[in-house]
């Protein structure tokens, strides 16, 4: 048994290469067919994996050629034949992949193979092998019912490459439609139960994952869907360099270019290695853009980087080679200092790190002046340098810098090391452009200076004052000095009207400058030439004008840059002796203001004459507003018009003449007028008027009492002033100014005699009609309220003056009394009521007035049946004693009113209207009790008041406030 | 209670802008097909019966505390990988998972003082940690859809 083991083996080698041989002789082919071992599936990557052998090979090595096959869906439905060639090796295991564009889940592929050797030192197979025998290639996926299932879930790819979706329905599924983020995807039927989508060029959509959804239109479910993780691509990075500052370390660098990275762990971002080929060293960057390699190797003066960047769908390297010393990126200059020698020069020193004396090294200064570069200069220096800056401007602030590289080897400047200085002030170096304006004020010149400021690089520092030298020509000694303090840029100097001469300079802290020198005649200032027009355009104005001498300093024009103002902003412009003509710009210069220029002629005894006036516009405008339109010589068929002018420095433009349009309803135009009939009937005549200087116009030929409009409108080149609304005026009747001729002197003849009345009104009503006085208005009505003392009262009907007279004849009749009632109280029917003093001196009762005033009783004097003829009163019992207690007054004051009312006819309507006299000394009470006997002095007329029919009654009942009562003193009177 | 009451509001107030933060994030179709993609169709979501005792009540309301909180969590972190830089998002979603904390302890300990309840059997949610990135996108939206819904009802009953 063992015997036999030994020799099987044995057996087969021997047996095996004679049959191979014996094939061979005859001439039938030895196919050596290979044998698949295993065909695995890899989901994610949508992967075949093919192991195979080939099996009874008897030579060690053998090169050999494989073809396989892979069918879909069905094994005569070839999709792919691929050639794979190897040297294959007894018993040796071989591997092949393949990747399907379908997601394996959906379809089953079938996959063999076939082999044929390919070895140069064997007689060669003339054809394949048998083919092996198909293997199955599928994923079991079960789907449930009313369900969908999408492939490839949560799939990487790159931008712009195309995937296949694969969707299995399950049963009762139909009509599945489905979305691309938004977009609708359309795809083709596989089988009754497999679709599949295309989707070419992918786009990415965001670094979490574009959505894929799909919905069946009788799905019970929710949607399904899908994630595809789509990758930017990944580039290549750019610009790879790598120098070093100190031969320690080189510093690589490059642009990344865009992140790769996405998430849900689908891929990080792109990392990046750095791989040196001459010492084998590899290091992972831990930036996107740099990284810093060490120098290890002295010696080594070449290196050859490879930079690789890698995601998880592409690798991309760039590679550099270079020589050490070629990339030297010095360090910014140390050291920078910069010294001062004068107002004009400077000198700058500055070190640099290198490795030795030895190397030369590239250096560029620049001095920069306000951000700008002014020099720029390459050196050659060694450590340390320095550099000389010269044609400075005093008094200006500098900055300079410098950088260096290696000046064998260029390869990049190093940083930048400035240090800023300011260069001393200088005396200035310019004189000052002065001018002046002369007028003769008082039998002396006015001279208001002017100068312009020096420019920075004139004043080579701050100028501090201007000094001013007065010289008289006649008197030379005499000279007078002026300080003038900056910022000022003008004075004003009176001087009598002799030649002088004016020296002018500008000082700062370091000198003075070249002086500036006018000359001023006696006649300056007086100058009269003619004034021409000029027309300026928008950039500004072109000025000529004839020479007056040959042997002209030079020349000078002037003019105001606000000529509406009453500042004038001088403006001047010195110009050469040989100049006739210039272009004066500003961009003050505005359109529709009239600017005034004068040139003067500079002799050459720095005396200035004018020799012209020139005006003009950059711009004409239409006038801006119309002339106020006076009406002169009114009359009903003419009227003049007439206006005042303009200011020519308010006019917008030259005035050309005016227009005025006459408007109307039936109206002839003037043959001189230009006629235009309107919409309304109406007609417009315009009549024009050439000349600007022509102020008035007569508008003729009207007719009387007949409407009229007018407008009067300057025009200029650019049109005529605005459409206001028209002036309206209607003419007068023919008759009219007859009837004036009379009715106005009647009038004022009227008027003066009302004057005079009224001038004499007073003596005529002291004549006339004398006011009577109201005692119920007197004042002394408040003394009675307060004093509640009606003895005091004395009824008017017992003090008629006209008594007086009676009691010179006792025993006369008194029937002719204005009050006839017969006396109550004897010792007022004797007493005189006013001037005469009682017996008993100012104890005596005071004689002061009452009156019943029916001037004002209103039924009284309408019936006409009282007059002046207090008839009632006559029967009253009115005529009371100064001592009639104040309840008895009152009653008796209330019945005799009260029954002269009631016998009036008016009755109750009417009023009463009564006057009273005012009290001898108002609101005095002593001075009443103490000077009654001199009523008559302290008598006047109060305002007088109206009295209701029934006020006197309610109101004495009431209180005493208002009653017909004169207060005579206190207590017993 | 009246914590709870309070708990109840804020997690009601605060439901709608994360569900809204939620399904914008996770970018389309979401935003588009709310209502097909994050219906709340939930049929393992525990019950809640708004007209039951306080003690049911607040025994549901125990049971779906914590069926969210587990399910928020596992939101939180799945949308902390897939969406790293939706910070607002996940600060809606940290805050919500803290109040539910909180919340559920002050149920459990009102259910264990007041009803002398000490435990209260749950449910959780199904395990989505093989679940593809849509389908963990869409089952997160239709969480939040119907804890949205739910917290409503819930927070109107207390």
């Amino acid at each position: 048994m063992a015997f036999s083991a030994v020799l099987h083996p044995a057996f087969l080698l021997v047996v095996l290469p004679l049959k191979a041989s014996l094939s061979e002789v005859l001439g039938e082919p030895f196919q050596l067919i290979p044998e698949i071992l295993t065909v695995s599936i890899q989901s994610k990557l949508q992967q075949v994996n093919l192991q195979w052998t080939v099996p009874n090979l008897t030579h060690q090595e053998l090169k050999m050629g494989f073809q396989i096959e892979i069918s879909r869906m069905n094994a005569s439905n070839i999709i792919w034949v691929e050639d794979y060639s190897t040297t294959v090796k007894r018993n040796q295991v071989l591997h092949w992949n393949w990747k399907s564009e379908i997601p394996l889940e959906c379809v089953t592929h079938f996959i063999r193979i076939r082999a044929m050797v390919d070895d140069a030192n064997y007689p060669p197979q003339n054809s394949w092998s048998n083919w092996s025998s198909w293997k199955e290639v599928s994923v079991q996926v079960s789907v449930a019912p009313n369900t969908l299932l999408i492939f490839p879930k949560s799939k990487l790819l790159e931008e712009g490459s195309n995937v296949t979706i694969c969707l299995l329905y399950g049963q009762y599924l139909y009509n599945v439609s489905c979305m691309l983020q938004k977009e609708p995807i359309h795809g083709e039927q596989l089988d009754s139960h497999v679709s599949l989508i295309k989707l070419n060029n992918v786009v990415f959509h965001s670094h979490s994952g574009t959505n894929i959804y799909c919905q069946a239109m009788n799905a019970t479910k929710t949607p399904f869907g899908t994630v595809l993780f789509v990758s930017k691509v990944l580039e290549e990075p750019k610009n790879f360099s790598c120098e070093t500052q100190d031969f320690k370390t080189l510093k690589c660098s490059w642009e990344p270019g865009v992140d790769t990275a996405l998430t849900w762990s689908q891929q990080d971002s792109q990392n990046y290695t750095l791989y040196e080929s001459f010492s084998g060293r590899s290091e992972l960057s831990d930036h996107r853009n740099s990284h810093n390699w060490k120098i290890t190797e002295e010696s080594q003066e070449t290196y050859n980087f490879t930079l690789t960047t890698e995601n998880n769908l592409r690798k991309r390297s760039v590679n550099i080679i270079f020589n050490l010393t070629h990339r030297v990126h010095l360090k910014a200059p140390h050291d920078v200092t910069l010294e001062t020698v004068d107002a004009k020069k400077a000198n700058m020193t500055w070190k640099m790190h290198s490795r030795g004396d030895n190397y030369i090294l590239l250096c560029q200064v620049e001095l920069q002046h306000e951000t700008e570069v002014i020099h720029e200069c390459n050196v050659s220096v060694h450590m340390s340098a320095s550099y000389l800056f010269s044609d400075l401007e005093p008094d200006t602030e500098y900055k300079a810098r410098v950088r260096c590289a290696d000046a064998n080897h260029f390869w990049k400047w190093s940083d930048w090391a400035q240090k800023a200085f300011s260069t001393p002030e200088a005396a200035p170096s310019q004189a000052l452009d002065v001018w002046r304006q002369v007028r003769s004020e008082n039998g002396s010149h006015v001279v208001t200076l002017f100068w312009k400021p020096l420019l920075k690089s004139q004043a080579n520092g701050k100028i501090v004052s201007y000094n001013i030298v007065v010289e008289n020509q006649d008197r030379p000694s005499e000279a007078e000095h002026y300080s003038v303090q900056a910022p000022a840029l003008g004075t004003q100097l009176s001087l009598d009207m002799c030649s002088y001469k004016i020296h002018i300079t500008a000082n700062n802290s370091m000198g003075v400058s070249p002086e500036s020198v006018m000359a001023l005649s006696n006649d300056s200032g007086h100058e009269e030439v003619h004034e021409k027009r000029i027309k300026g355009t928008k950039d500004g104005f072109h000025i000529s004008w004839e020479p007056l001498s040959g042997d002209a300093l030079g020349y000078v024009v002037d003019w105001c840059a606000h000529s509406r103002d009453q500042h004038c902003d001088l403006k001047w412009k010195n110009l050469g002796p040989n100049t006739t003509s210039t272009n004066i710009t500003s961009d003050a210069f505005k359109p529709g203001v009239r600017y005034n220029f004068r040139i003067f002629e500079k002799s050459v005894q720095q005396n200035a004459q004018l020799l012209e006036k020139q005006t003009g516009y950059t711009q004409e405008l239409a006038p801006l507003e119309n002339p106020k339109v006076i009406i002169n010589n009114f009359t009903s068929n003419s009227f003049i018009l007439s206006w005042p002018g303009y200011d020519s420095d308010f006019q917008s433009a030259f005035i050309e003449g005016y227009r005025v349009y006459l408007k109307s309803k039936e109206m002839q135009c003037h043959p001189k007028g230009k006629r235009t009939s309107l919409s309304d009937n109406s007609v417009l005549c315009e009549y024009e008027i050439k000349d600007p200087e022509q102020k008035s116009f007569t508008v003729e030929n009207l007719q009387p009492e007949s409407l009229y409009e007018f407008l009067v409108t300057p025009y200029t080149s650019a049109g005529q002033g605005p459409n206001e609304t028209f002036t309206k005026v209607t003419t007068p009747d023919e008759n009219s100014h007859m009837l004036l001729k009379i009715i106005l002197p009647m009038t004022l003849c009227v008027l003066l005699i009302v004057i005079a009345c009224y001038w004499k009104s007073q003596w005529v009503k002291e004549k006339c009609y004398p006011d009577i006085p109201n005692p119920y208005k007197s004042s002394i009505l408040s003394l009675i309220k307060s004093k509640k003392n009606p003895h005091l009262i004395m009824n008017v009907k017992d003090c008629i003056p006209d008594v007086l007279e009676v009691i010179n004849k006792v025993e006369g009749p008194k029937t002719q009394c204005i009050v006839s009632g017969k006396p109550h109280n004897e010792d007022v029917s004797i007493k005189p009521p006013s001037s005469v003093p009682t017996e008993d001196g100012s104890s005596g009762p005071v004689p002061f007035m009452f009156f019943e005033n029916f001037t004002y009783d209103q039924s009284a004097f309408d019936s006409g049946s009282h007059g002046l003829n207090p008839g009632p009163l006559k029967d009253t019992p009115g005529q009371l004693g100064l001592l009639t207690p104040p309840d008895k007054l009152l009653n008796v004051l209330e019945k005799d009113y009260m029954k002269s009312l009631a016998e009036s006819p008016t009755e109750e309507t009417s009023l009463i209207y009564v006057s009273q006299l005012a009290s001898p000394m108002c609101g005095d009470k002593d001075s009443l009790v103490t000077n009654s006997p001199k009523p008559v002095h302290c008598s006047g007329y109060k305002r007088q008041m109206a009295v209701p029919g029934r006020l006197p009654s309610l109101a004495l009942s009431e209180s005493n406030s208002l009653t017909s009562m004169i207060l005579l003193g206190q207590g017993e009177q | 209670m009246s914590q709870i009451k309070n708990q109840l509001a804020q997690l009601n107030g605060s439901a709608g802008p994360l569900f809204i933060s939620y399904y914008t994030a996770q970018g389309e179709p979401f935003p588009n097909n709310v209502d097909k993609l994050c219906g709340p169709n939930m049929t393992d979501f525990p019950p809640f019966h708004p007209n039951g005792t306080e003690k049911t009540k607040l025994v549901e309301l125990y049971r779906i505390v914590a069926y969210l909180s587990a399910s928020l969590g596992n939101v939180t972190r799945d949308q902390r990988i897939l969406n790293p830089n939706a910070l607002s998002l996940h600060s809606k979603l940290n805050a919500t998972v803290d109040i539910m904390r909180g919340l559920l302890s002050n149920v459990l300990c009102r259910l264990c003082n007041k009803y002398h309840v000490g435990h209260v059997d749950v449910t959780y949610g199904p395990d989505t940690s093989s679940k593809d990135v849509f389908q963990k996108k869409k089952l997160g939206c239709q969480l939040l859809g119907t804890y949205k819904q739910v917290i409503s009802v819930v927070a109107q009953a207390f």
